[in-house]
């Protein structure tokens, strides 16, 4: 266990590279959002939204209520399907993509509302993320029903593979205690951050964090933060978020995206956003900074 | 319960994820199976078939119907015409291939029952809750419809009944009319006593085996993506399962299950139906309201729910007699309905998740007893 942690952790330094400063951090392209539209009906949520996010960055994608960000998240991760545009991940342009697809590409995603299987115990639900790490085709899943069934050679053996990943993740976001409870049991702040373990299970190149810190008091807010920037870190995972607190975006944010009505105003480090007139009509607002 | 984990340390995650994690409770349960494995040779006063072997039957189908309602949340109201397709798979299968093991056949006959299973899964991808309950419903009428009006299915007879065939295992009869001619009414009893018997054991090995890979189903990975699907499907969807494959998967499973608690139905308890009766609307009803009331998502409920309506009639009809009181048979059947749907009212408003949560619940107080914290 010992052994197979430390052997992760030289592995995740070989992928951070030499962290030397900010800059030289990030690596190539990660995501290419080129030119998206959305529209619901009449209803235009996104039109002709272009970004990037680069490996190991943190971007944060802010803008007033209804300005398309968590619409923009369910573009990249393939649940909602843009009327034009196209989004280049990991070099391959496309312009669907089905939602397990996605999540098996290597997008983990946690939700605005908690969106946790609640019958399920904070344990099973983070080894519910090991899903897109496991083998994924018909034959092996028909398989895995008769090995699982007699609980015997490989079903149980990954299943113990993935119980020791899954330690990992919880030891790492110190969730020791409630690994036996229902999470729909747990307060709200505890509920978020099993989602975020349930995303990181997956092992994601690309983290959407859709509000991690909405409805927090101040400490819980400084964990949350804490946990963003450790995954970024340790696992050189990048990460987009979106986030109304602007203590916190200003803070732990590499690049800033702003969106007001479906369009994107603004895109920059979070100082030249702040500076931005147009930001500071919209968003900010005068006297906040 | 009276007894605590305490001082039983894991230092590995097989045994961590055990079963029976705690010392106590796998001794409780292996005694548990012993006393029934000699439970027959005791019971002399003729309720081995019509009560325990029906009851073996009932938890295997309500196993079967909380794998697909209560793990993958997909309500079914097809149980009982899914059993129907394993007792006539079970039927063509013993006299299309007379040699064939009568274990194997029941075996088998799950299949048929599970590839019927996976075709009426289809339109759960689309539809959900009620919605697909009513598309299961079609499932029961189509099939039973079929029990009736396909004479293949019961090789063409007259009388549109199908009737277990004499078959052997290990040299005891095990299913299949007895023959009695030239023999007293002494001899026949011994006879049909261990024949009884026998069914008796073979439904126990069949459910204590099927129920342990239930467990074994549930508490890995597939049954981790079941309880996904049920809790919040967009969520699963989005970290990587694939809805259609798992939704199926839960079909398939299930009615295989289901179909073989109805070749066991079939073999060893009734010996000889009429499809569109034995699988009538009536027995969904009742698998549906066995696991609503044993609960949902959980193994040892569906045994409870099981085990509770298979038992409830006969306790109203005996219990009044060990008090000396007489109670006439329509007042039972009366009765029985009443409680039926008072307690299915009282489960689904105050205890949704059943009897195996009120168990937990105990034991969890049991634990601190006498403290209140």
């Amino acid at each position: 266990m010992d052994e197979a942690a430390a052997t992760a952790e030289d592995h995740t330094d070989d992928k951070a590279g030499p962290a030397t400063g900010e800059d030289k951090r990030l690596g190539d392209i990660l995501l290419k959002v080129d030119n998206i539209s959305l529209s619901f009906g009449g209803v235009q949520a996104i039109s002709e939204v272009s970004f990037d996010i680069r490996e190991h960055e943190i971007l944060a994608i802010i803008g007033p209520n209804g300005a398309g960000k968590t619409s923009m998240l369910n573009v990249i991760n393939g649940f909602y399907h843009p009327q034009l545009g196209t989004i280049t991940y990991k070099g391959k342009t496309r312009r669907q993509m089905k939602p397990h697809a996605a999540a098996r590409q290597g997008i983990a995603r946690t939700f605005q509302n908690v969106a946790l299987f609640r019958g399920m115990t904070t344990l099973d639900n983070i080894m519910t993320g090991r899903v897109p790490r496991l083998p994924d085709n018909l034959f092996s899943d028909i398989a895995n029903i008769f090995l699982q069934a007699v609980w015997l050679g490989p079903a149980k053996k990954s299943e113990m593979e993935q119980r020791a990943f899954v330690e990992r993740i919880i030891d790492f976001l110190e969730i020791q205690a409630i690994r036996r409870v229902p999470v729909g049991r747990l307060p709200y702040g505890l509920q978020k951050r099993v989602e975020l373990g349930r995303a990181l299970a997956m092992e994601p190149d690309l983290l959407l964090l859709d509000e991690p810190m909405a409805g927090m008091n101040l400490e819980e807010k400084e964990d949350m933060s804490r946990f963003i920037l450790d995954v970024n870190d340790e696992f050189g995972t990048t990460i987009a978020l979106i986030e109304h607190d602007m203590g916190v975006v200003m803070d732990i944010s590499d690049r800033v995206v702003v969106l007001n009505y479906g369009r994107k105003i603004a895109d920059g480090t979070p100082e030249q956003v702040q500076s931005n007139p147009e930001v500071v009509d919209a968003y900010l607002g005068v006297g906040h900074g | 319960m009276l007894y605590r984990e305490s001082g039983q340390f894991k230092t590995s995650y097989a045994a961590d994820q055990a079963i029976f994690p705690i010392l106590q409770d796998k001794v409780i349960v292996w005694g548990f199976i012993v006393l029934v494995f000699l439970f027959p040779f005791f019971e002399t006063t003729g309720d081995l078939k019509s009560l325990w072997i029906l009851l073996m039957v009932n938890a295997m189908a309500a196993l079967g119907l909380n794998i697909l309602t209560g793990y993958c949340g997909q309500v079914s109201l097809g149980t009982a015409g899914f059993m129907g397709c394993g007792a006539f798979a079970a039927f063509k299968l013993a006299s299309e291939f007379p040699e064939l093991n009568i274990i194997i056949v029941v075996l088998l006959s799950g299949l048929a029952s599970a590839a019927i299973g996976i075709l009426f899964g289809l339109p759960s991808l689309r539809i959900k809750g009620l919605y697909l309950a009513v598309a299961t419903l079609a499932a029961q009428f189509f099939l039973t419809w079929s029990f009736i009006k396909i004479p293949w299915l019961y090789n063409h007879n007259t009388s549109g009944t199908i009737t277990a065939p004499p078959r052997t295992l290990f040299g005891q009869q095990v299913t299949g009319p007895i023959p009695g001619r030239g023999l007293s009414a002494a001899e026949l009893d011994v006879i049909k006593r261990d024949v009884v018997i026998s069914q008796y054991m073979i439904c126990l090995v069949l459910l204590i085996v099927f129920a342990l890979i239930a467990k074994n189903l549930v508490r890995g990975r597939l049954g981790r993506s079941w309880m996904a699907i049920r809790d919040m499907d967009i969520a699963a969807e989005l970290i990587g399962i694939r809805p259609l494959r798992t939704k199926l998967l839960a079909f398939a499973v299930s009615s295989y299950y289901c179909g073989v608690a109805g070749s066991m139905l079939f073999l060893f308890y009734l010996g000889s139906l009429e499809g569109g009766e034995a699988f009538s609307i009536n027995d969904s009803f009742l698998y549906l309201f066995m696991v609503i009331i044993g609960g949902l998502g959980s193994i040892a409920g569906s045994f409870m729910g099981a085990a509770f309506i298979t038992l409830l009639p006969i306790l109203l009809i005996r219990v009044p007699g060990w008090l000396g009181l007489t109670i006439h048979v329509e007042t039972v059947t009366h009765l029985q309905f009443m409680i039926l749907g008072a307690l299915i009212l009282f489960f689904l408003i105050a205890e949704p998740n059943g009897l195996a949560r009120l168990w937990q619940i105990a034991k969890e107080k049991l634990r601190l007893w006498p403290f209140p914290h």
